[in-house]
């Protein structure tokens, strides 16, 4: 699904403040695998997904999903394999359009925008089932502006959206981090529940210890710009909330 | 008295497209572009030397409608390709123009007369003035059809989520360069229309015509704006309408400052001052509210 060679990333190369963010990576990420990535600030899982989702390009090294390979693509190209969850509940929807129209939008991301009128009853009724089965109320305002909503609505939502579309990969990074626990849990819930029902691969960055051993079925533990620990679904299953506590100390 | 407000109604439907263009520009896309003042009179130059030439009306509009999209083009190009400063990129094309503009005329000034004009197209009434109303009507109501059903489909929520979340757009496959350059292109051809509407109107095309122009469209849009927010308007179809109520309202309030004999050449530092106080106002009533 992912496969990952030799990933390099340094940033501001040969000047005082260069920064080796990522260094020689190599990894195989199967279709359908649920990832959890952890690893102190700084130690280069963000800036993985990024070169993933193609906000950034590698200083060398290269990226393949689907056997296409697509080091140096941009970001719009790629979004027909990749959906993203952002860390910023804000930056997954637009605030002024409304729960409706970022729907519309984020159904049609491997395809063009067309200039017809897209929402119809039929996408209405679609939308609101899927909304409904949030169980947050939302469905009944489906014209309001997303930027009327919670941060946990919001992220709720974005991740539904990412899935509006065929997609093979689920980007999320560090989606809870601004959320309280109760909307947090719904949202890996949601996340894991769309890893399993449909299939679509999982690579999730979080702080959050108990959330990496709750969820997800690979653990892959960064450390300053290296893969150190990766540990399949068995190995995981057998991890204790300290052994994680001792490889952060 | 009243021939004043006529008047007006007549120039705020002249302006309406121009107006419409800058709400794309500035409220849809988020880039304050000031291409405007030179497409504006590009669309004038290009349909004075073409009706001089005796072209057909509906071969005028459409030429003088792609020569502003040109200039938005370009505007865009500079902006997102060459990651210049968006106002900067409209005051480099805008100054360009001049010099085109120029050249297009061959001199500073063209006059239409005795030549075809879209106002003289139908005759629903006797009156002339009445006729030429109706006329402007008529053109901006079907522009402000189409802009709303544009607004409405995809590639319209495309534009729109563009200009206020562009991380996410190109996380969903939107190309946000592309989408930019075509918005600045529609926006210019827009004012140029206004040239074409203003050229036949008042009879003359002239190289100054364009000059502060950019400032009446963005009143009309800054004035939508506050009533927006008044009646609390979420809807892009009703924004778009009060658009060119606000390029109405803008034009009475010039209208008005003639009626009461104040010079013509101050005109242009009442236009400055009353865009002032539209902008300044809701910022100083909302700060008494909040105290």
């Amino acid at each position: 699904m992912i496969r990952i060679q030799h990933l390099t990333k340094i940033f501001n190369a040969g000047k005082e403040d260069e920064v080796r963010a990522l260094q020689d990576v190599s990894l195989d990420i199967q279709k359908g695998s649920f990832v959890v990535v952890i690893g102190s600030n700084g130690s280069g899982k963000s800036t993985l997904l990024n070169l993933i989702l193609g906000s950034i390009f590698p200083t060398s090294g290269k990226i393949f999903i689907n056997e296409h390979e697509l080091t140096m693509q941009p970001e719009h190209l790629r979004s027909k394999w990749i959906s993203m969850v952002f860390q910023n509940p804000g930056n997954g929807t637009a605030p002024d359009l409304s729960i409706l129209e970022n729907f519309r939008l984020a159904s049609l991301r491997s395809t063009s925008k067309k200039m017809k009128i897209g929402i119809d009853n039929h996408f209405r009724l679609m939308v609101k089932e899927k909304i409904s089965a949030l169980g947050m109320g939302l469905e009944n305002k489906l014209e309001q502006p997303m930027g009327s909503l919670s941060g946990g609505q919001r992220q709720a939502l974005t991740l539904l959206m990412g899935v509006m579309d065929k997609t093979d990969i689920l980007l999320m990074d560090e989606p809870t981090a601004a959320l309280d626990p109760k909307s947090a849990q719904i949202i890996l819930q949601l996340a894991s529940e769309i890893n399993k029902t449909l299939g679509i691969t999982v690579v999730l960055i979080t702080h959050s210890l108990k959330d990496a051993l709750q969820y997800g079925n690979r653990l892959l533990l960064f450390k300053s710009g290296t893969v150190v620990k990766d540990l399949d679904e068995k190995q995981k299953q057998q991890l204790a909330l300290s052994d994680l506590y001792e490889w952060f100390a | 008295m009243s021939q004043f407000y006529l008047t007006a109604l007549q120039l705020a439907l002249c302006l309406g497209p121009m107006a419409m263009g800058i709400f794309i520009s500035m409220k849809v896309f988020n880039i304050p572009d000031i291409t405007t003042d030179g497409s504006y009179t590009l669309g004038a130059t290009v349909t004075a030397v073409l009706i001089s030439a005796h072209f057909p009306l509906w071969m005028v509009l459409p030429i003088s409608m792609l020569c502003g999209a040109m200039a938005g083009t370009c505007t865009g190009f500079i902006h997102t390709k060459l990651k210049i400063d968006a106002l900067l990129s409209g005051i480099l094309i805008m100054t360009a123009l001049y010099s085109v503009n120029l050249m297009i005329m061959g001199r500073s000034n063209i006059p239409l007369i005795n030549t075809a004009s879209v106002f003289e197209q139908f005759h629903f009434f006797k009156n002339e003035q009445l006729n030429q109303l109706s006329t402007a009507i008529l053109m901006v109501s079907l522009l402000l059809c189409f802009i709303i059903y544009l607004l409405n489909t995809d590639f319209g929520i495309a534009m729109r989520a563009t200009g206020n979340n562009p991380v996410m757009t190109k996380a969903l496959g939107i190309n946000n360069d592309r989408i930019k350059i075509m918005g600045l292109a529609m926006a210019n051809a827009l004012t140029a229309l206004s040239g074409f509407l203003v050229a036949q109107y008042q009879g003359f095309a002239d190289i100054n015509m364009g000059i502060g122009i950019v400032i009446t469209g963005l009143g009309s849009v800054l004035i939508a704006d506050t009533l927006k927010k008044w009646f609390n308007i979420k809807k892009i179809s009703t924004q778009i309408l009060l658009v060119v109520l606000g390029c109405f309202v803008f034009q009475s309030v010039l209208a008005f400052t003639l009626s009461i004999g104040i010079d013509p050449n101050m005109l242009k530092m009442v236009t400055a001052i009353f865009v002032l106080i539209i902008v300044a106002l809701p910022r100083i009533s909302g700060g008494w509210v909040k105290k």
